[in-house]
């Protein structure tokens, strides 16, 4: 017993002994230690990088250190929030928040937005009771008491508003982050040590914000026009905080659209209390980042921003509709409809992942594995037992059908995850689609290897993938897969470059050499889509009775010959366009740069680093490009070439214009379709202008002399995709 | 770097005054030169936050002799150039222009040009491989001296700097052949981690807001650890 009692006490003395902090004087060992170095002599850590230097703050600098206090300020800021508001105040402080909120939602950090607000400082300080509606309780019970009803009503509505926002914000950060997003570059979730509320439930959130309202409903001293003021702005922040936990009701975004309208318009009647606001918050929040401005917009700009994002997100919907999903073609049209609206903001891009990778299926009905076989089945199977969903359920070892079937889910398990990220990759800023779809080449490149190995193993099992060539007789056969994946990796190739213009990664001087490249890119895949149709019409005649099957091909006929079209209409406008930059480049109206420290070569491996890496084709080299870009023709023959390029385009512009949505499959997205024909149409008027203006200044002052006498602007105007020179004869220039 | 400023503005109010007794001095190999001070405040007019002193001792303590100035005949800094050089993620020897300024009304006279030029011709002495920097997108006097040199535009980098301003990225081959040497994948995680970063990578990014460290280390996995598979 009494030895028990003895390890107790020496454990507990241990425990002591732990626990106990030991101070050191280190004085003599810092003292003896810096002596032995210089005055002002620099020690450099090896481990010391970059990251550390950034990160550093120099205490006291005013512009570095977060919670410096100038001598004449200040720490906290001398607005009370418990202090009693009129209820114009509380609008006015609801809208501010309201507008503060959007501009986080487009990609400031809270510090600069919704933590400023000295409410919901207030209602986020972890010191807070456990009960909500007390947030805005002062510590004096008499001062509470002696509020007014409408006062007490105001406290009432604003902490109910300022919680609903934050559990808004939590729920938005949740579903940011699920999805792929950029962190700072479209979307700040840093919380600067800050919770937003944890410990609240939702349930507790919208019984504040329906208790409030109750009340509001209820008064009898609240003016008409103020009850209806605040009531939409509770309403909006209810519906808005349900549309994001539970997503179900899509009515219910169509309904924030209408409410935002009205919220607008009331905000007049709202009386400022700007001192509810101060960025000396920043001073209390964990961060590594010098102090920032509090961030401001005008109210019209935020209800803009407002409702922009709530209509990106009813255009989920709307894009992610079950006639878009079923056709893969149509869907990622729809998904680059999307990216199209103005660069939505982080929240309706989640929205749409969510939409379409949340359960492993397509708006949760159509599994992944399934959008990927109709993809193969629409460009290079339609009708082929190959890639028929009901091949896939036989179980006879010997059928064919079963052969087949396990050889195709062998690539598609191979494939899937990249070509998920077709969809995905639309979803980024602009800058990051290209990014990444030019990482996108090389495993489409890879790709197409294992696809060629996995035909030579479908040709085996499957008489369909064989036929005689009508023109040649001989006996040529189909590779299905490998033909679907370099589909993509030309496509993805031609995007990068068409989003290269976009995004003005070229140089005036380059855009001769990529527009040859990209003429020579849709020719290939001309090529490939000539010698797909061949075997899609073939199997149909072969078809003979099996409805479903013949249809399918038909449809997938059409759909070829409408990207043949589209792709003839790229080569065209390409060709035109490497040829005008070709001869204003040898005529010196657009300038190439010195490069002093270049050359050639070097030039063309930086600009194709991306494609150098492909192995199932030949890159064109340096001295492909220079023959390219070298001007030969005359000036008259080559401006007739253009005008000639042109015409053809036009001819198949007109064409495009009567496809329907499912020839061409953009169902759901026709007015999509409509701008993108009218844009390139636009294209080819600026080109036969451009061409035009260079053809008359050439006549009246000789090729020698275009360079004097004409200017050259780069303009996008017509369509995103297509850089397009603007020409003209120089102001100075006397006739 | 080069910050989200005007190197040689293009904002010409005025004429530009000639620099009497205009000289070039390379920093030396004095670890805390008497001009570190000048250097700093010349830099940090362009940027809307400042770098800490560390940032530029980072830079100067170990590659001085890629750091150039621009003195009038009073030895008073008119303009200067900060660099480093070191193996790009186990691949290709980078060179890297990190700050570029010149003093306002000094601008237009080709005095940043020159000591780009100064900095480049060392690079290549050191046996560079290549060059890269970032530039605001619309800083058009800065584009233009770079595209003279002969770099070209490899990526837009959205939202690159604090201030929110996108950026391009800039490169210089010095050598045929680069882009087939192998690389190592970037030390942090970067945008490939996707679905967010995590705080270790949160550095890394506000490093590359600063447009200290290159962020070219993407893959094309944009799904990160992503829920759905």
């Amino acid at each position: 017993m009494s030895d028990t009692v003895s390890r107790l006490h020496q454990e507990a003395e241990e425990a002591k002994r732990v626990w106990t902090p030991r101070v050191k004087d280190i004085t003599q060992d810092f003292t003896t230690a810096s002596n032995k170095l210089e005055g002002g002599q620099l020690v450099k850590d090896e481990w010391f990088t970059l990251f550390e230097s950034v990160g550093a703050l120099e205490i006291m600098d005013p512009k570095m250190d977060s919670g410096y206090v100038p001598p004449d300020d200040t720490f906290e800021a001398d607005f009370d929030p418990v202090r009693p508001l009129d209820l114009p105040e509380v609008l006015w402080v609801i809208d501010q928040i309201h507008s503060l909120e959007i501009l986080w939602h487009a990609g400031y950090p809270l510090s600069q937005t919704v933590f400023t607000s000295l409410h919901m400082d207030r209602i986020l300080d972890p010191q807070q009771p456990r009960m909500p509606s007390l947030y805005l309780h002062a510590a004096d019970k008499e001062v509470n008491a002696a509020l007014t009803e409408e006062q007490s009503l105001g406290h009432a509505l604003l902490t109910a508003y300022c919680v609903a926002v934050a559990k808004c914000c939590a729920l938005v950060v949740e579903l940011v982050q699920s999805q792929n997003y950029y962190e700072e570059e479209d979307f700040v979730t840093h919380m600067f040590g800050r919770e937003l509320l944890p410990r609240v439930s939702l349930e507790e959130a919208l019984e504040l914000v329906d208790a409030a309202t109750s009340r509001l409903r209820k008064s009898k001293t609240v003016d008409a026009e103020m009850k209806e003021a605040l009531q939409q702005r509770m309403i909006f922040r209810t519906t808005f905080l349900c549309a994001l936990a539970d997503g179900g009701d899509e009515s219910r975004w169509e309904r924030m659209v209408g409410l935002l309208g009205r919220i607008k318009t009331s905000h007049e009647i709202a009386k400022p209390l700007p001192e509810a606001f101060s960025e000396k918050v920043q001073r209390q929040l964990a961060t590594s980042t010098p102090p920032r401005p509090m961030l401001t917009t005008s109210w019209d700009e935020a209800c803009k921003k407002w409702t922009k994002m709530i209509e990106d997100v009813v255009a989920v919907n709307r894009l992610t509709d079950i006639n878009i999903v079923q056709s893969p073609a149509s869907l990622q049209r729809a998904m680059w409809a999307f990216s199209y609206r103005g660069e939505p903001f982080a929240l309706p891009r989640a929205i749409i992942q969510d939409c379409l990778f949340g359960d492993q299926a397509i708006r949760g009905q159509i599994p992944q594995y399934d959008l990927l076989l109709a993809d193969i089945r629409d460009l290079v199977l339609a009708g082929d037992p190959i890639a028929d969903p009901a091949s896939f359920q036989v179980e006879v070892t010997t059928d064919p059908r079963h052969i087949c079937s396990r050889l195709m889910e062998g690539f598609m398990d191979k494939a899937i995850e990249e070509y998920l990220n077709f969809y995905r990759m639309v979803c980024q800023n602009r800058c990051r689609i290209r990014r990444l779809f030019t990482q996108s080449i090389a495993i489409l490149d890879a790709m197409e290897m294992e696809a060629m190995k996995v035909d030579r193993e479908l040709i085996k099992s499957s008489p369909g993938l064989k036929l005689n060539d009508p023109k040649s007789g001989r006996a040529v056969s189909l590779s299905p897969l490998s033909s679907w994946a370099k589909f993509y990796r030309l496509r993805i190739l031609a995007w990068t470059i068409q989003l290269g213009f976009e995004t003005e990664i070229y140089l005036p001087y380059e855009l001769a050499g990529m527009y040859w490249f990209l003429s020579r890119l849709s020719e290939q895949r001309n090529d490939l889509i000539q010698q797909v149709l061949l075997f899609t019409v073939g199997r149909a005649k072969r078809l003979g009775k099996d409805r479903n099957a013949l249809a399918d091909c038909l449809l997938s006929e059409q759909y070829l010959q409408s990207l043949h079209a589209m792709y003839e209409i790229t080569r065209l406008l390409a060709e035109a366009l490497w040829k005008l930059f070709t001869l204003l480049t040898s005529t010196g109206v657009v300038k190439k740069p010195k490069q002093d420290f270049t050359t050639q070569q070097l030039l063309y491996e930086a600009r194709m680093k991306p494609y150098l890496c492909l192995t199932n084709d030949t890159v064109p080299s340096a001295d492909d490009f220079a023959l390219a870009t070298t001007q030969n023709a005359s000036l008259e023959q080559t401006c007739t070439d253009i005008d000639d390029c042109i015409k053809s385009a036009k001819e198949l512009l007109v064409k495009a214009r009567k496809l329907t949505p499912e020839q061409a499959k953009f169902v759901g997205t026709d007015e999509e379709w409509k701008r993108e024909v009218k844009g390139l149409e636009a294209t080819c008027i600026a080109v036969t202008v451009a061409c035009s203006q260079v053809r008359s200044a050439g006549k009246k002052y000789g090729e020698d002399h275009l360079a004097k006498r004409l200017e050259c602007k780069i303009e996008r105007r017509w369509a995103e995709w297509w850089v397009v020179p603007s020409v003209k004869v120089k102001a100075d220039t006397k006739p | 770097m080069s910050g989200p400023g005007k190197d040689e503005a293009a904002t010409l109010v005025e004429k530009p005054t000639a620099v009497d007794g205009l000289h070039y001095v390379n920093y030396g190999d004095q670890r805390e030169s008497p001009y570190l001070s000048a250097i700093r405040q010349l830099i940090s007019q362009d940027l809307s936050e400042p770098y800490s002193i560390y940032v530029y001792r980072y830079f100067l303590y170990q590659w001085p002799d890629l750091c150039f100035m621009a003195l009038d005949k009073d030895e008073n800094l008119i303009g200067v150039i900060v660099c480093k050089l070191e193996p790009h993620r186990g691949g290709p020897m980078r060179g890297y222009i990190a700050m570029l300024a010149t003093r306002q009304q000094h601008r237009g006279q080709g005095i940043a040009s020159a000591l780009v030029r100064m900095a480049v011709e060392k690079m290549i002495a050191k046996d560079a491989d290549e060059i890269a920097l970032e530039t605001e997108v619309d800083n058009e006097p800065s584009l233009r001296i770079y595209a003279h040199l002969g770099f070209i535009r490899t990526k837009r980098l959205h939202r690159y700097y604090l201030n929110g301003n996108t950026a391009f990225r800039l490169i210089l081959y010095l050598k045929p052949g680069i882009p087939y040497k192998h690389t190592y994948p970037p030390e942090y995680g970067g945008p490939s981690d996707g679905g967010g970063l995590m705080d270790e990578d949160l550095v890394a990014r506000q490093a590359a807001q600063l447009q200290l460290e290159d962020v070219e280390g993407e893959t094309h996995d944009v799904t990160g650890g992503n829920t759905y598979r």
